[in-house]
């Protein structure tokens, strides 16, 4: 029966894209079978960007382990080495310092809000709209440039460590009032691009109804983060951290799932992530930004999720000596995938890589981290 | 005398209107993208003189083709068809009777197009091979399904082009023909000139913009670049181009982009490109903000996908036929 259902799908021809293709950022292979231009199926295929990670993190100090998340990813690096800092601390029962926490904070979302705003560009660079791209890429300058004041590097920040933050990423009045600026510098900009995107006719016939992710398709492919919002599901790992508590911010959902909710997700939570940034700003505590009491001992396996800008981030390892053990890690562009395959279905062939970029896949970071295993 | 005069004019034209093509490149890209888009953008002579100029002293790459030498030698007959046509626009051919004309334009133009077809169709790049794992191995995806290449794609949609995406630029000539009543340009040149330009009139405004529309699709320009669009085909027909042969194609498009303004200029207000007469200053100013109108279009528009293409080529096409009919009445 499945055999005879098979058969009637007709597939003219096989178009292979990648593994190196300009629309794509990073090294992954699409094989797109088509029918007079109209995708039919479509299959994604990663791996060719492996560097085993966790394998060499294996055995490691922790403190250097956790160094070395931070290169998993060049846009997310945060977001690694915050959770890989949570793992340890969870497992060590470390207490890290209030103001240590917001400073964290802080650094996560202007981290959500460059890969937004790199997402939005290179989704509008993917439609071919070039001006819109550069502009967003001008936009996102902001954010990168409090990055690298606060981290001393505009992208591979390095601020969570064990216990804290490093001492480098301390904020003064002076670096306050920047990043105070910055805010309403972005806000006001991410505001006047919105107004001119929703409202320009020919980017929204190309973005609507393209790439549609149901709802149900999207909780049957296990779509994660603001891809998985896009759909209509209220789901963010932040409302249930515990770092998160202290500030308040709504949780973006979009109705369709076509790539216009997807892209309109982003704007939305940048502005979101801009609200979350002056609550700590705001309310920033006094005190230590480090916490240096704390002993090593062995530790059982321990997990950690974290909410990052593409999803649902997974760290865990266990401690032996102060080294690190069966490490695992879990990016959100790995639950993704299969959304990114689905999304293509039906469409036409010149929007199947918009219908990959939606999904804001990072490849590359889920090839470094995946774990590859001997059946 | 009369024959080193005209001699001077056709050489001199051509010589004026090669610096000028060179240039073009440059200008939509520096003075207009990079200033939309408030970057510094490349500098004017990058794109037009410097690119060429550097790929004629490349390593020719032997491309993966059925017929490479056919393959190479495209871009080169392309670029003589461009020339051809820009020669035949100048008045001193006009004697050549029926090949100055509208007609024979318009097949110098499907010979131009149709090379896109013969491209896309000869090349074969590395781009789409496939990878005996996991393509081929046992539990693919449709393992037997016949591969294509990205290229062959880019040449069925030239002919999509062909039979459908040039429409508006064909309709467009046709509006001088009803205008004046002749197909040849000496004819539609010795009109205007007693009448003043077509350009002035309904007929002449809805055909102009007809005409830009044309323009823009026929140099596969954003966002009508449906041969060569980075999110699929990428750089379609011309992919496997190396060196030399590239340069062609590059000079080739900057030719074409001078030698369509010089077409309008003709048959939309009465000036034949002529080096030798005063008013060839206006040919270069249409040759000069054509691209530079048509930057600005490309700089705000995402590409088009068919879904967008049909209906703009349609009712572009049905704004031809009024300006034909308003020509008429």
């Amino acid at each position: 029966m499945d055999d005879d259902k098979e058969k009637q799908t007709v597939i003219e021809a096989e178009i292979p894209m990648g593994t190196v293709h300009p629309a794509a950022l990073e090294p992954y292979r699409v094989r797109l079978f088509v029918e007079d231009e109209i995708v039919r199926d479509a299959e994604i295929t990663v791996g060719v960007n492996h560097r085993g990670v966790e394998r060499i993190m294996e055995g490691l100090p922790v403190e250097k382990a956790n160094s070395l998340t931070e290169k998993i990813c060049g846009i997310c690096s945060n977001s690694h080495i915050w959770n890989s800092c949570l793992v340890a601390e969870k497992a060590l029962d470390i207490e890290v310092p209030e103001r240590a926490q917001y400073i964290r904070i802080i650094m996560e979302e202007m981290e959500r809000l460059h890969s937004h705003f790199l997402y939005l560009a290179h989704g509008n660079e993917v439609l071919g709209h070039e001006t819109f791209a550069m502009r967003l890429f001008y936009i996102r300058e902001t954010v990168m440039d409090l990055l690298g004041m606060i981290g001393g590097n505009r992208v591979q920040y390095g601020a969570p460590i064990l216990g804290g933050v490093r001492p480098r990423c301390e904020l003064d009045d002076k670096r306050i009032q920047k990043l105070k600026d910055g805010m309403d510098l972005m806000e006001e900009r991410l505001a006047a691009f919105a107004d001119r995107f929703v409202s320009d006719p020919m980017v929204m016939s190309r973005i609507t109804d393209v790439g549609v992710i149901s709802q149900k398709d999207a909780l049957r492919l296990a779509c994660t983060g603001p891809t998985l919002r896009a759909t209509g599901v209220e789901s963010d790992l932040r409302t249930e951290m515990k770092e998160y508590d202290p500030f308040e911010f709504d949780v973006i959902t979009q109705d369709g799932g076509d790539v216009k909710a997807q892209l309109l997700t982003r704007v939305f939570e940048n502005l979101e992530s801009i609200k979350i940034i002056r609550q700590a700003i705001r309310d920033l505590p006094d005190g230590p930004i480090t916490n240096r009491s704390w002993e090593m001992k062995d530790t059982p396996l321990t997990k950690s999720y974290i909410e990052v800008p593409r999803g649902t981030l997974y760290h865990s390892y266990a401690l032996e000596d102060g080294r690190v053990r069966h490490c695992v890690i879990r990016t959100p562009s790995m639950a993704n995938i299969g959304a990114m395959q689905h999304a293509c279905i039906g469409h036409h062939i010149t929007d199947a890589q918009l219908s990959i970029v939606q999904c804001d896949p990072c490849f590359t970071c889920t090839d470094r981290a995946i774990q590859i295993i001997k059946i | 005398m009369n024959i080193t005069y005209s001699l001077i004019g056709v050489i001199g034209t051509l010589v004026v209107a090669f610096i000028v093509s060179l240039l073009l490149p440059g200008i939509e890209r520096k003075f207009i993208h990079a200033r939309i888009q408030q970057r510094v953008g490349p500098p004017i002579t990058s794109p037009g003189v410097m690119a060429p100029l550097k790929f004629f002293f490349k390593q020719t790459i032997d491309p993966n083709s059925p017929m490479p030498k056919l393959y190479n030698a495209l871009p080169l007959i392309s670029l003589i068809v461009v020339l051809i046509l820009l020669v035949i626009l100048i008045p001193e051919m006009y004697f050549l009777g029926a090949f100055a004309s509208v007609i024979a334009i318009i097949g110098f133009l499907k010979v131009e197009e149709i090379m896109y077809m013969f491209m896309g169709s000869l090349s074969k790049s590395v781009l789409s091979v496939r990878m005996p794992f996991p393509d081929m191995a046992k539990g693919a995806k449709h393992p037997e399904t016949p591969r294509t290449f990205v290229e062959e794609l880019s040449a069925l949609r030239a002919f999509r082009l062909i039979a459908f995406g040039s429409f508006p630029i064909y309709i467009a000539l046709f509006v001088s023909v009803a205008v004046t009543g002749s197909i040849y340009l000496s004819d539609i040149v010795a009109y205007q000139q007693q009448n003043g330009p077509i350009l002035f009139t309904v007929a002449g405004i809805l055909g102009a913009v007809v005409f830009f529309i044309g323009y823009m699709i026929l140099l596969n320009e954003y966002p009508f670049a449906i041969l060569k669009t980075k999110a699929d085909v990428i750089e379609g027909p011309y992919l496997e181009y190396a060196a030399k042969y590239r340069s062609y194609v590059y000079l080739t498009r900057g030719f074409l982009m001078f030698v369509l303004a010089s077409l309008f200029a003709t048959l939309f207000l009465g000036i034949a490109p002529n080096i030798l007469n005063p008013s060839f200053i206006i040919t270069l100013v249409v040759a000069l903000l054509f691209p530079m109108l048509m930057a600005v279009m490309s700089a705000f528009s995402p590409i088009f996908t068919y879904k967008q293409f049909y209906p703009t080529v349609a009712a572009v096409s049905i704004l031809g036929v009024l300006a034909i009919v308003a020509a008429f009445l």
